[in-house]
């Protein structure tokens, strides 16, 4: 199987590690990723705020590399799926011209949604090899992955379900929670911080509440935003992993994932080795 | 009518305080018929005429605490055509774009898309962002990417930073050595790449940005 990868900027930037353990998944499920050739940015919430037309072109370009590739679009980063949909729905409405071909027959995929299809499922439960018992965590999807519907095509956007469903593939147990779409406030914190802090102080204390003991995310922004308001912390901080990360550790124990965890703000390696998890 | 009208003049000096006496003569119901309303429904395609005020988009809001006007005042703010207020207004500013508002909104009129197009005729109008520093960051992510077409966060928060009206209060409030202490730890994590990847078909990136701005080739 092959499909075309969107890394996205922040993959090769500040989610570096998540970059890396979705390569080292990939590998182990026998999907080969291939790189979008020469991609760039998708103008994120930038392009977005200050022109319509730059929101529906910038993507765009990398969905024509894809079609010429003739491969299904995957992608990791929740914005970049949610800005590639919309684009291509843009196009396909002809509201916008561009100046590639665009014939809309490809596929744009969520990574997570991709993986939480049943036969996927099953694949990743047969590669396990340390089945994650004992860990309780929360899953946090945020908002542009599942959100609009009409865009993303989720059907569960109030519950969604998919990386609860990757998780308890690889036995960890993820607890159920109200807060699974409430915003991070992704990137106002460069701005205005405390409205971004406040956001993400309340999912951190909603998560602590429901006696999780990491978080888990697919999107790189609020990875970050979740792990750098613990920065000053020294007691009860919360890790908050990629789920790739947490898929590798299940599926080569104790190889490798070290490197991406040193990336982490919040250290999750006493958590695991409580859990023995980790040696 | 003129009843009504001094009704909700009175009612918005309660919400807004700083006016202008000329806004003010502009605020009265109908003084610009439906045009902005129509041009509003036009461009978004948002079914602004069906909303209730049913408050369910401000309820949703996880920042309307933050908004001066709230999300289901901009809707009705629409529908009476003030313009000046929305695009003076922090809320533009304030939206995440988080799409709660219009996913749970029961006749399907599009807040969150009609807040951003608001962002978007106050990038290109006169008025002066309430949020400049989030504006500001907008600007400088766009202006980033006409360079390299790809986004370095390194590079990014220095182009924003060398932006004298960010750097002015970063110094003033004391935000600036927090904040380069920070990059300084994202940096010793590896998490901060110094040296920008560049996507070498810069030339097709550059058209789009001169097709924005109007420019034929």
């Amino acid at each position: 199987m092959k499909l075309a990868f969107y890394p996205g900027c922040s993959l090769e930037g500040m989610a570096n590690d998540y970059s890396q353990s979705i390569t080292a998944v990939f590998r182990n499920l026998d999907i080969e990723l291939v790189e979008i050739e020469d991609w760039s940015c998708c103008g994120a919430t930038a392009a977005h705020s200050l022109s319509e037309l730059m929101a529906v072109t910038l993507p765009a370009r990398n969905l024509a590399q894809a079609e010429k590739m003739g491969m299904d679009i995957v992608s990791p980063c929740a914005n970049c799926y949610n800005r590639l949909r919309a684009s291509q729905i843009m196009i396909q409405k002809r509201i916008f011209d561009v100046p590639w071909k665009i014939t809309g027959k490809i596929e744009v995929h969520d990574m997570t949604r991709f993986l939480a299809d049943p036969d996927m499922l099953e694949r990743i439960m047969t590669r396990v090899r340390k089945p994650l018992e004992g860990l309780k965590v929360v899953c946090y999807y945020g908002c542009q992955m599942v959100r609009p519907p009409r865009i993303t095509g989720y059907t569960d956007y109030e519950n969604p379900q998919t990386l609860d469903r990757i998780v308890a593939a690889v036995g960890a147990k993820a607890l159920d929670w109200s807060y699974k779409t409430t915003c991070c406030g992704a990137s106002i914190g460069i701005g205005r911080r405390d409205i971004q802090e406040s956001l993400t102080a309340r999912l951190l204390d909603k998560a602590r509440q429901a006696n999780a003991e990491a978080v888990v995310t697919s999107c790189p922004l609020c990875q970050a935003n979740l792990d750098i308001l613990q920065r000053n912390e020294t007691e009860s901080t919360i890790p908050v992993f990629y789920f790739t990360e947490l898929l590798r550790l299940a599926f080569e124990p104790g190889r490798a994932s070290r490197k991406w965890f040193r990336m982490h703000i919040t250290d999750p390696v006493p958590l695991l080795r409580i859990k023995e998890l980790l040696r | 009518m003129i009843a009504m009208a001094k009704i909700f003049d009175e009612a918005d000096e309660i919400l807004l305080l700083n006016q202008d006496t000329e806004d003010k003569a502009r605020e009265i119901i109908g003084d610009r018929g439906n045009h902005f309303l129509k041009r509003i429904e036009g461009e978004t395609a948002a079914n602004i005429s069906a909303c209730y005020q049913c408050h369910r988009c401000t309820n949703a809001c996880p920042v309307s605490h933050y908004m001066d006007v709230k999300p289901h005042q901009v809707i009705r703010y629409i529908q009476f055509g003030w313009r000046e207020k929305l695009l003076k207004s922090s809320t533009i500013w304030v939206c995440l774009s988080c799409e709660m508002c219009t996913t749970f909104c029961p006749n399907e009129v599009q807040v969150a898309e009609t807040i951003i197009h608001l962002r978007n005729m106050a990038a290109h109008s006169s008025v002066a962002p309430r949020e400049k520093q989030v504006a500001l960051f907008h600007q400088a992510f766009l202006e980033s990417l006409q360079y390299f077409g790809r986004v370095n966060e390194f590079w990014l928060m220095v182009a924003l930073h060398l932006k004298p009206i960010v750097l002015k209060e970063k110094i003033q409030t004391g935000t600036l050595t927090e904040e380069m202490a920070l990059g300084f730890r994202l940096f010793r994590k590896g998490k901060l790449k110094l040296i920008p990847r560049r996507c070498k078909a810069m030339g097709e990136i550059r058209k789009l940005y001169r097709q924005e701005r109007g420019e034929m080739d």
